[in-house]
């Protein structure tokens, strides 16, 4: 490798050496003919639907464990992919307390008090912790998305999107299926003289505010120094990505296989289409950690209903316009999945498997319904971290919910000892 | 009050006095204050007590299996401190209170607590969590660096490049129940950096070419009825076509009817039925003309529809007819009923009447005048003019603004209204004003007053309002030359320059920085750097401006333009120089940069004089950009975002659209401004003896003889529901979902917002009452089910009886007597036999207090509780002021607030001055 890369990048994949398979870490498909036997890139996707589910219509019933479950009113839509997901009950995040936080901590298990003189408190969410170790030869090495405006009324909670980064700081991403779009597959037609010019003053840019922002830190004592560590964060992941972009300099982007977004799409369509992008990142192997915080606000409006999706939420005990609404609403999510699902099963990977079998998706939320917390939806679907699949996995109640996460990333290569407050990894989960 | 944290009342008595005397020592001699007095801070945080009366309830029903002898799952409650001093303690005590609320403890096997003791339970420990968490998250007066919020960065660009920029590319900053100001949540992403370099290369790019081109004055003027020709044109056809369809189908018929052609005819029937479904069939009936020879294309030969549907529309014609009856349609033109929708085929006139941008006028300050009267006929709720931006494609534009129509066609009126053009109107279809009657562009809200008009003259509602002109005008720009940020580049700024001397220009760039960061200077090296940042665009082909652009939107994304620093070199809590006040204050009242004034004051240091300091205070909350503080402190202080989270029913409340809503909102924001301008007391907020309002919102109050756009006290009777935020249509909308009310919503926004007796976070896992699912119900007795249960009764007691007592407002904030449910049945539709009207009951009794039989009487008691209000409003005014949190610490500063502004009868600005003469205002 001459392309120089940030020594805290080195720093890292060199830690993930010592545990991992050599040649998968150091991203050895790169190096080997076309001809060697290689493992296919594993890749990871996380979505969070805000707001839970109608509890009674979602879950297999917990006396059905295993294969032969019924499947629930709400997922049928996903009846044709049951040997390729299982619901896994029993998680929950043992320090989420806020009923109107769905995604805040669904990936961090974060304690928001957990520290003291600070008002609110996060930790790296998982997709993170997975990018770090499969993100290295990828363009991206990971993909945030969003939904805007719409998550405040989504039962999201605070965030910018459902990843954290290294220092429980929100991370942003594309809002839209057509800034998802531009990210991903916008052409650069500069030649290549100038668009290293470019990136160069770019750079010098970059320097004027980390010299202006240095030049403040000598000023500022420790709490304002805290802060302004963000800015600082902020300038070295944009100089990461200026040196991922001068390693990918000359190689153009993708074709994008499929038509750029209309603008003003909201709602189910917007849905569908970042799931399509979502799966055309895959496809080109632009990444292969994408998290989604998608729209449950305008989901419910581009269904026709009218009622706000938080009293949505607490359909218990109202009339059954709630009921309703709140199963359509599975429906459409269930729809949406089923479809992510037949896209990965339809791309073919060189090797003639297809990217659903490289692939696992993790669907859920931190909230069950209304506000509660505890065996919250979790869905896994794909047979990319070597997850048990096509069964009502009923594990003991309260079990921790990065415990579940930790095992996803020990199936997907990562190998760390611990992961939020994981008490260890889950056999139940493995196939 | 209820019994809220003990430790808080304790705290108050002990500090009040000792605030006070340092504030007035401070008020005196500030820079002395701040070295003689270093306030002591204890170490770690405070200790919440938990009460002895959770006690006996752990005794008696936890401590067997979680005890000195067993420890079931590893927990024991019998040597839990008593009180919370960390957050290891705080979780043991939240794992109580979540098994609890949960149901999971005590077992089901095992005794179970009385349900009074478990609501008391419930409701003691969760408020002192809430003490707790407050507690140990308390940041100790310590403000984290501010970032420029959304708005703030907007109105700063604005201030600096005399642009309007589209900022919602960026994150809003807001959070829920929480202020925009507070540094601490105002992250910072690298997509946000790279946001801020291309937003500011463009406002850049845009001021330049704006402060580049001369003042030209433009002025365009445009008459309506210089339309009716064409309309009457289009009119006259559609009457021939009338005339001529009737014909044709008279001929067919003729023929059909002939004795000849009878057995034939019998036999068509049999497939067409009807004279029209016959007519279709015209062509193998001898003797009948076709509609080419009757004047209609040739396409109606093969479809005779296009021939009914002008038939069809004869109304419209009647309408017509009596649009064209109408006096001085030589000199003006009415707004018609909307056409063109493909549901009512078409009245020949307009129902927007536009305005096009020329296309050679530049982007500026205009002025958009409309000369306009009613008809004599118009009722008063239709004299109401929208005015907006066409919309390309889809739903039409909401109104930018709406305008009561007190003019006559004798006497007409002129509307002026401020419009901003901006680079986005150059754009195709992006230039056409339009002026509508209100309401007409909600097909819902006009159909139902078409088809009752109809119904009642045979051709629909007579034209309301007439224009006689339209005009826009540009205006010279407000400051005598630039924008402050382009006076301080002093820089040729034409797309033409070639070249600028290099020390003119690092000169530049350095005022421009200096400037940018409030003030600090950037230094040299810094204009070297952006200097080479200038020459290397220049190098790779870029113009001048663009090349300027580029290096000053690494200025614009820099930490010290876009992080509001105050720098301290570990000296705890120094007193802020006098530009650093400058800035505070400015971004505190104006949501943006100080003016020269102010700047002035601040760096000569006069601004730390008390006298100075209240008299720009004084100037600043007189100033129109005091609303970039009332609209975003009131927004977020009264949670009124809610009013965009769902979609109201015009169905059911057709006179909340959205011109009323904005009405209303607008009410919550003057009401205040109307406060803080005349200095009145914060308490009218609760009840008041007038109303603030205008035409369009008396006319939804059904308040006589308030006409205008101009909101104003207008007194009301004593036994109206309006007055004080109660009354207002917003706050009550608020507590809905758009079609019916929520009294718990507004139960706990009143124990928020004017109780300050904030109802803890809804507890997780609490299980849901699902008993009442489908049942037929009054809203109250559906509401009873939480005095069932001791989870949902420990906080609904309080909360739902001050809903009862707000149930005569209906959704939209009008006053009802009875109300209705409507259950719907599986497919959406209601159904029939589920429907249940009832009169409403508002009596109650508060949790612990007095009862009342009506909205009067709850709003009476909750008018007395003038003090808890009072703290409430100190502390989000301080929290929004200051950038944080308010906590322990801060008690003697909430305690100082509330008893100056209790002297002054509450008087709103007592509140204002108190802060800013207060140590944690002035200092860092």
């Amino acid at each position: 490798m001459n392309t120089p890369q940030s020594r805290r990048h080195f720093l890292r994949t060199s830690s993930a050496l010592i545990a991992l398979p050599a040649l998968e870490s150091l991203g050895f498909r790169r190096f080997a003919s076309a001809a060697a036997p290689v493992q296919r890139p594993k890749r990871l996707l996380f979505l969070g639907f805000g707001w839970g589910v109608t509890q009674e219509q979602w879950y297999p019933s917990l006396d059905q464990p295993g294969a032969g479950y019924t499947l629930p009113e709400s997922l049928t839509p996903l009846a044709r992919h049951r040997k390729d997901f299982s619901i896994v009950q029993g998680l929950w995040n043992r320090h989420s307390a806020n009923g109107h936080y769905g995604s805040t901590f669904w990936l961090t298990g974060a304690n928001e008090f957990g520290e003291a003189g600070q008002s609110f408190h996060n930790s790296i969410s998982v997709d993170q912790v997975a990018a770090d170790h499969l993100g290295g030869d990828t363009r991206f090495d990971s993909l945030v998305l969003d939904c805007g405006a719409a998550a405040n009324p989504s039962g999201h909670g605070i965030g910018l999107s459902l990843s954290w980064d290294s220092r429980g700081k929100p991370m942003a991403g594309p809002k839209n299926p057509v800034e998802a779009f531009h990210r991903l597959f916008a052409r650069d037609d500069t030649p290549l003289e100038l668009q290293k010019a470019l990136l160069a003053q770019r750079r010098s840019v970059l320097d004027n505010a980390l010299e202006n922002a240095r030049a403040l830190q000598r000023t500022l004592g420790k709490n304002d120094n805290d802060k302004l560590d963000e800015y600082f964060q902020s300038i070295r992941d944009i100089e990461t990505r200026l040196g991922r972009e001068e390693k990918w300099i000359g190689r153009p982007k993708p074709a994008p296989p499929l038509e750029e977004p209309a603008p003003g799409l909201v709602g189910y369509e917007e849905i569908r289409l970042m799931y399509d992008l979502m799966a055309a990142a895959l496809q080109t192997d632009s990444t292969r950690v994408i998290t989604y915080r998608q729209p449950v606000s305008t989901l419910l409006t581009s269904l026709g209903v009218r009622i706000d999706s938080h009293t949505m939420s607490h359909y218990h005990g109202k009339g059954p316009e709630y009921l309703e609404a709140s199963l359509k609403r599975d429906w459409a999510q269930s729809e949406l999945l089923s479809g992510l699902l037949d896209k990965l099963k339809s791309v073919r990977e060189p090797d003639g498997s297809s990217l659903l079998d490289h692939t696992t998706v993790a669907y859920g939320s931190n909230i069950r319904t209304a506000h509660s917390l505890d065996n919250c939806p979790t869905l896994l679907a794909g047979h990319g971290a070597g997850l048990k699949m096509g069964e009502n996995i009923v594990l003991p109640k309260d079990t921790p919910l990065c415990n579940a996460w930790l095992t996803l990333l020990h199936g997907a290569g990562v190998p760390l000892e611990k992961f939020g407050d994981s008490t260890g990894t889950l056999s139940k989960l493995r196939a | 009050m209820l019994p809220r944290a003990l430790f808080s009342t304790r705290t108050l008595s002990s500090c009040g006095t000792a605030a006070g005397l340092f504030l007035s020592f401070l008020a005196a001699a500030p820079s002395q204050a701040a070295q003689k007095s270093s306030p002591s801070e204890p170490a770690g945080p405070r200790a919440v007590p938990v009460s002895a009366k959770l006690r006996p309830l752990l005794e008696e029903h936890c401590q067997k299996c979680h005890g000195a002898e067993k420890q079931k799952g590893k927990f024991r409650v019998d040597d839990l401190p008593i009180s919370i001093a960390d957050v290891q303690t705080a979780e043991r005590w939240q794992k109580i209170l979540n098994a609890m609320n949960a149901g999971e403890m005590p077992p089901d096997d095992e005794p179970q607590p009385d349900p009074h003791q478990k609501t008391d339970f419930l409701e003691e420990l969760s408020l002192t969590m809430v003490s707790a968490r407050k507690a140990l998250g308390d940041q100790k007066g310590v403000i984290a660096l501010r970032r420029l919020n959304r708005r703030e960065y907007r109105n700063t660009l604005r201030d600096l490049l005399g642009v309007e920029m589209d900022v919602s590319e960026l994150p809003a900053d807001s959070v829920p129940n929480g202020f925009d100001t507070a540094g601490a949540r105002l992250f910072l992403t690298s997509n946000q950096i790279e946001t801020y370099e291309a937003l500011s290369e463009d406002a850049l790019l845009e001021s330049f070419r704006k402060h580049s081109q001369p003042f030209v004055s433009k002025k365009h003027r445009s008459e309506p009825e210089s339309e009716h020709p064409v309309f009457l044109k289009r009119n006259a056809e559609a009457i021939k076509d009338i005339e001529n369809g009737l014909a044709w189908n008279a001929a067919v018929d003729a023929a059909a009817e002939a004795p000849e052609n009878a057995e034939l005819v019998a036999g068509l029937r049999k497939i067409a039925a009807t004279p029209d479904a016959l007519r279709y069939h015209w062509r193998k009936i001898p003797g009948a003309p076709s509609p080419v020879q009757f004047g209609f294309k040739q396409d109606a030969e093969i479809n005779p529809a296009l021939i009914y549907r002008c038939i069809n529309d004869q109304f419209f014609r009647l309408y017509d007819a009596h649009y064209l009856t109408l006096p001085k349609l030589d000199s003006g033109a009415y707004l018609a009923i909307p056409n063109g929708n493909g549901i009512f085929g078409g009245t020949s006139f307009r129902s927007e009447i536009r305005l096009s941008i020329p296309p050679d006028f530049p982007p500026g300050e205009y002025i958009v005048r409309a000369r306009v009267g009613a008809a004599p006929t118009a009722p008063a709720e239709r004299r109401f003019l929208e005015f907006t931006l066409k919309s390309g494609f889809g739903a039409p534009a909401p109104a930018l603004s709406v305008h009561h129509i007190t003019g006559s066609l004798e006497e007409p009126q002129v509307i002026e209204i401020p419009y901003t053009v901006t680079r986005s109107n150059m754009e195709r279809g992006h230039r056409h004003l339009i002026f509508r009657e209100r309401g007409t562009s909600v097909s819902q809200l006009y159909q139902t007053l078409f088809h009752k008009e109809r119904a009642r003259n045979g051709f629909g509602p007579e034209p309301a309002l007439w224009i006689d002109w339209l005009e826009i005008e540009r205006q010279p720009p407000a400051f005598a030359g630039a924008a402050s940020g382009i006076r301080a580049l002093d820089l040729p700024l034409e797309e033409k320059t070639v070249s600028v001397d290099p020390e003119r220009l690092r000169a530049g760039l350095g005022r421009f920085a200096k400037l940018a960061y409030r003030g600090a200077d950037p230094g040299p090296e810094e204009a070297d750097r952006l200097l080479a940042i200038y020459r290397s665009r220049i190098a790779t082909g870029d113009k001048h401006p663009k090349a300027l652009a580029t290096a000053l939107s690494s200025v614009l994304s820099s930490p010290q333009f876009l992080y509001r620093s105050e720098p301290d070199a570990g000296e705890q809590h120094r007193l802020l120089t006098g530009r650093e006040l400058a800035v505070r204050l400015a971004y505190f009242l104006w949501g943006g940069p100080p003016d020269e004034i102010l700047t002035t004051h601040g760096q000569t240091g006069a601004l730390l004089k008390p006298e100075v300091l209240s008299r720009e205070t004084t100037r600043l909350l007189e100033d129109p950009r005091s609303q970039n503080f009332t609209k975003p402190f009131l927004t977020q202080w009264l949670s009124l975002d809610r009013l965009d989270l769902f979609q109201f029913s015009l169905k059911l409340h057709p006179r909340f659209d959205d011109v009323a809503k904005a009405a209303a909102r607008q009410e919550v924001f003057e009401t205040f401004g109307l406060l803080l301008q005349e200095n009145r007391p914060l308490t009218d907020l609760l009840k008041a003896d007038y109303a603030a309002v205008n035409g369009l919102l008396a006319n939804y109050y059904e308040i006589p003889g308030v006409s205008g756009d101009t909101f104003r006290p207008v007194p009301i009777p004593p036994d109206s529901p309006r007055g004080g935020l109660l009354g207002m249509a917003a706050i009550m909308a608020m507590g809905s979902n758009g079609e019916r009310t929520n009294p718990v919503e507004r139960g706990a926004w009143v124990l928020r917002k004017l109780l300050n007796e904030p109802p803890p976070p809804a507890p997780a896992n609490v299980p849901e009452i699902a008993r009442l699912a489908g049942k037929l119900l009054t809203a109250r007795e559906r509401l009873q089910a939480h005095q069932e249960e001791p989870q949902c009764a420990s906080c609904h007691r309080k909360i739902d009886p001050i809903g009862f007592g707000l149930e005569n407002f209906d959704a939209v904030g009008l006053w009802r007597v009875s109300d209705t449910y409507q259950a719907l049945d599986g497919n959406g539709k209601p159904d029939p036999k589920a429907r249940k009207t009832w009169t409403i009951d508002p009596s109650a009794q508060l949790h612990k207090g007095p009862a009342f039989s009506n909205f009067h009487q709850l709003r009476d008691l909750i008018a007395q509780r003038r003090q808890p209000f009072a703290r409430g409003f100190a502390v989000a005014l301080t929290e929004y002021a200051l950038g944080r949190t308010c906590g322990f610490s801060d008690e003697p500063l909430l305690q100082h607030l509330t008893q100056t502004a209790a002297k002054d009868g509450y008087a709103v600005r007592s509140f204002l001055h108190a802060l800013f003469q207060s140590r944690e205002f002035l200092s860092k």
